[in-house]
């Protein structure tokens, strides 16, 4: 038995309505508790903000497609070496480090949970490989579901539950966490060297549209009753105008859950574009927000970009070879068969640009114009938008009036007509910082039942304490500070044993990995339908008995099992 | 200041020795500097005899003199360096002058791969032959060799100057394959033969005063022109990258 108890902490748990109290933390054996024994181990936090360890609810950190961008940038790897020290690896990368690397820069970040945002299935074993080597935070992977054939064949026939037995027997074999639709229908047809430009295109062959994959997954989604609702990267990224493609899709989603939203838009800054063209690109980040702020059954993520070097990746192949085609610089492209595919590119996103200054801008303008913390999370796509280490830079641009205009002054000098960053006073306050960070992604995933998110007693002892004193720091003055505060937590907490003290990981520590088994009736089980495995033998490339991942691929793993409706 | 590195003869003598601590002005502030081998630290005199003559304030003053039959065991020596003089009366291993700003490297042997990858300023001069990826830039960077000068006497090997971007290089022996590939600034200029000379060149000037073998078909013939007393033959390309680089060879034979 084990216990631990952090004295003095000055707590913000927003799931359980705290705001700023001083507050001791007992912990016993990983778990947060009532009370321990005089015998614990005692940690003074002498009034520092403590949160619940964060959780990013959308990130890329590990699978083929972040090993790629991995291998094709190698010059990537030079930025950003550590040696090996204590118990922690050497590690390289900046924008696509080793799994390590990400591992102890999240948690010196205060981060215990992530969410790998794109997984494709039949390439699941290597994500979870590599979830075995991101040892200090515990993880999930969203599936893709963008392109599969079974599925658009089940929504042309309109059969609503054979999507969702399809979904269940795939998350299962997959050993995945959520459904991740990436420009549905979109990369299905890029194989076809083509792509849908809105939700009314249908898809090559399939004959359905992107409109109705998104509502059928949905409706699947919630007969399933998965955790986490349906994760949708929309069509049309990255293009001025796309703005009400965006609306399009948003306003296709119904309020069907009451504990959480029904559909998690993700990096909506790439989707909040105006103009007919990149001559008069401008942003449209206020009716995206009004129209999230009318509709409490829909949660977005930022999408932030940071100027710098990042790589991008995503499962959207044809919006890559777009950015490929305006950066002629290395690309990368692949197919999984029946499922998804994916692009790669690096970028570096320049203040002297102008469309690059407006994108900076209007992932800022969502934050700040969505009214509701919990229906935006803080994320930049790590590393679509910028390098996860840009956090802390992001939390004091939202926190601080002066600090954005400190920045707006250095970026291009036409974007000030272009965006209403200038105008929006808002500052947002530490607890708001704290929504965006972890409550809010722990509720958006569904996980707070399993513990995470917050800090009563029953929850995993995961715990991020940061150097800084609230109530004595201004945010909106000494932006400075909390970048540095939340760049280097003084302790972070995973399993209840402090992982990270300073920056420096304390632990080798072990990862465990959450995925979902829905559990339909013998009717909707595909493993033992004729036609799905008639389908699955003649197309596939491997044999349908091999492609489930075994167990064994799980380092700590923990099912999550649901009643579907099915 | 001049400062004497004898090499000692090593038992284990096929490990390389990690030696970017040898710069000049490293020796500004006395002889205590270890190199590695493998993953074992050295003190200098562990692996050198070493002599000091004279003093210095400034890089500018400071000489190395690198010598023994072992020196091609040196890995990364003058790497980031700013000013002063190496003088290496051997051959060289990998990767000398890595980086370099400022300041003269001499070499009178071979040098091995990567001589003055990604040199920035100053003068490599190499009286022997230098291996693959002289003046180069590095796996996926963009902007090799920006400044600065590399002479190499003998012949250079595969990827002579590749993704060059400044500064100069001039081989007066041969080069192997892909000479200049990729390179967007600077000058090269190769005085034997080469092959495939400017890959997917988009700026910058590239002379070959021998033969270009399996010259590339992607490069646009401009005409002959006189170049230093000589008649050279002036192309422009890489047409396959949308180039505006300056080919000049004497003589040049496409892929059969």
């Amino acid at each position: 038995m084990s216990e631990l108890l952090i004295r003095n902490a000055c707590v913000i748990d927003p799931l359980r309505g705290i705001n700023a109290e001083t507050m001791d933390i007992a912990i016993r054996d990983g778990r947060i508790v009532e009370e321990v024994s005089a015998a614990a181990e005692v940690l003074d936090a002498r009034g520092m903000l403590t949160l619940p360890g964060g959780i990013d609810s959308h990130t890329h950190i590990c699978g083929t497609k972040v090993n790629f961008g991995r291998y094709m940038s190698p010059e990537d790897m030079r930025a950003g070496r550590t040696p090996r020290r204590g118990p922690m690896h050497a590690t390289s990368g900046y924008s696509v480090p080793t799994t390590y690397g990400n591992s102890y820069r999240y948690s010196a970040m205060g981060y215990t949970t992530l969410l790998e945002g794109a997984m494709a299935p039949l390439e699941a074993r290597h994500t979870h490989e590599e979830f075995t080597y991101t040892p200090l935070q515990d993880t999930m992977a969203n599936t893709l579901f963008d392109g599969n054939w079974g599925i658009m064949e089940a929504i042309h026939d309109g059969d609503t539950k054979r999507v969702a037995a399809i979904i269940a027997w795939t998350l299962t074999a997959a050993k995945g966490f959520g459904v991740k639709l990436t420009n549905p229908g979109g990369t299905e047809a890029w194989q076809w060297g083509k792509n849908v430009s809105c939700i009314r295109d249908p898809v090559p062959y399939f004959e359905v549209t992107p409109a109705e994959i998104i509502r059928s997954i949905i409706e699947a989604n919630e007969l399933l009753r998965l955790p986490h609702s349906v994760h949708l990267h929309c069509n049309n990224l990255g293009t001025p105008g796309n703005y009400t493609c965006t609306l399009g899709s948003l306003g296709l989603v119904p309020d069907l859950n009451e504990k959480r939203q029904t559909l998690y838009a993700t990096h909506v800054q790439f989707h909040a574009y105006g103009g007919s063209g990149w001559k008069d690109f401008c942003s449209k980040s206020e009716p995206i927000a009004r129209f999230v702020n009318m509709r409490p059954q829909i949660v977005i993520d930022m999408g932030q970009v940071m100027f710098g070097r990042t790589t991008t990746m995503t499962a959207d192949g044809p919006m890559e070879f777009n950015l490929y085609r305006l950066h002629h610089d290395k690309w990368s492209n692949h197919d999984v068969e029946l499922e998804t595919g994916s692009g790669i590119i690096p970028v570096l996103y320049r203040r002297k640009n102008l469309v690059n200054s407006i994108m900076w801008a209007i992932g800022l303008e969502l934050a700040l114009l969505t009214k509701s913390p919990w229906q935006c999370m803080l994320t930049t796509d790590n590393p679509n938008g910028a390098p996860f280490v840009r956090y802390p830079e992001i939390i004091a641009l939202l926190m601080s009036k002066r600090y954005r205009d400190a920045e707006f002054a250095r970026i291009h000098p036409d974007t000030g007509g272009r965006v209403p960053l200038p105008a929006i006073e808002r500052e947002l306050d530490w607890h708001e910082i704290a929504v965006m960070t972890r409550a809010g992604q722990a509720r958006a995933l569904g996980i707070q039942d399993l513990g995470k998110g917050y800090l009563g007693p029953g929850a995993e002892a995961d715990v991020a304490i940061y150097p800084i004193r609230i109530d004595e720091t201004d945010p909106s003055v000494d932006y400075q500070k909390v970048i540095e505060a939340f760049s280097r937590t003084e302790y972070t907490i995973k399993r209840g044993r402090v992982v990270s003290r300073r920056g420096e990981c304390l632990v080798d520590g072990s990862n465990a990995t959450f995925w979902v088994r829905a559990k339909v009736s013998d009717a909707y089980d595909m493993g033992k339908d004729p036609d799905f495995i008639e389908k699955f033998d003649r197309y596939y490339t491997v044999r349908m008995r091999n492609y489930p991942v075994q167990e064994a691929y799980l380092n700590r793993n923990r099912c999550i099992e649901t009643e579907a409706a099915i | 200041m001049r400062v004497t590195l004898a090499m000692k003869p090593a038992e284990r003598s096929f490990i390389p020795i990690e030696a970017e601590a040898i710069v000049p002005k490293n020796f500004l502030a006395g002889t205590d500097i270890s190199v590695w081998r493998g993953n074992r630290e050295l003190r200098l005199d562990e692996v050198f005899s070493v002599s000091v003559e004279g003093d210095a304030d400034r890089p500018e003053d400071v000489e190395v003199v690198l010598s023994g039959d072992e020196t091609f065991r040196l890995k990364r020596v003058g790497e980031y360096m700013d000013g002063g003089k190496i003088v290496v009366l051997g051959g060289i291993g990998m990767h000398c002058g890595n980086f370099m700003s400022g300041g003269t490297i001499e070499i009178h042997g071979n040098a091995d791969g990567w001589l003055g990858r990604e040199m920035a300023g100053g003068t490599i001069l190499c009286r022997g032959d230098a291996a693959d990826y002289c003046a180069s830039g590095y796996r996926g960077g963009r902007k090799g060799m920006t400044g600065g000068t590399v002479e190499v006497f003998g012949r250079a090997g595969d990827f002579l100057a590749e993704s060059l971007a400044g500064g100069t290089v001039i081989v007066h022996g041969g080069a192997g394959d892909m000479a200049g590939a990729e390179m967007h600034g600077g000058t090269l200029i190769v005085h034997g033969d080469c092959s495939r000379p400017a890959a997917n060149m988009k700026a910058g000037s590239c002379y070959v005063y021998g033969t270009a073998h399996g010259m590339l078909p992607t490069f646009k013939k401009i005409g002959a022109v006189q170049h230093d007393g000589r008649t050279l033959i002036q192309f422009t390309g890489d047409i396959a990258n949308r180039g505006k680089g300056n080919l000049f060879v004497k003589d040049y034979r496409y892929l059969d």
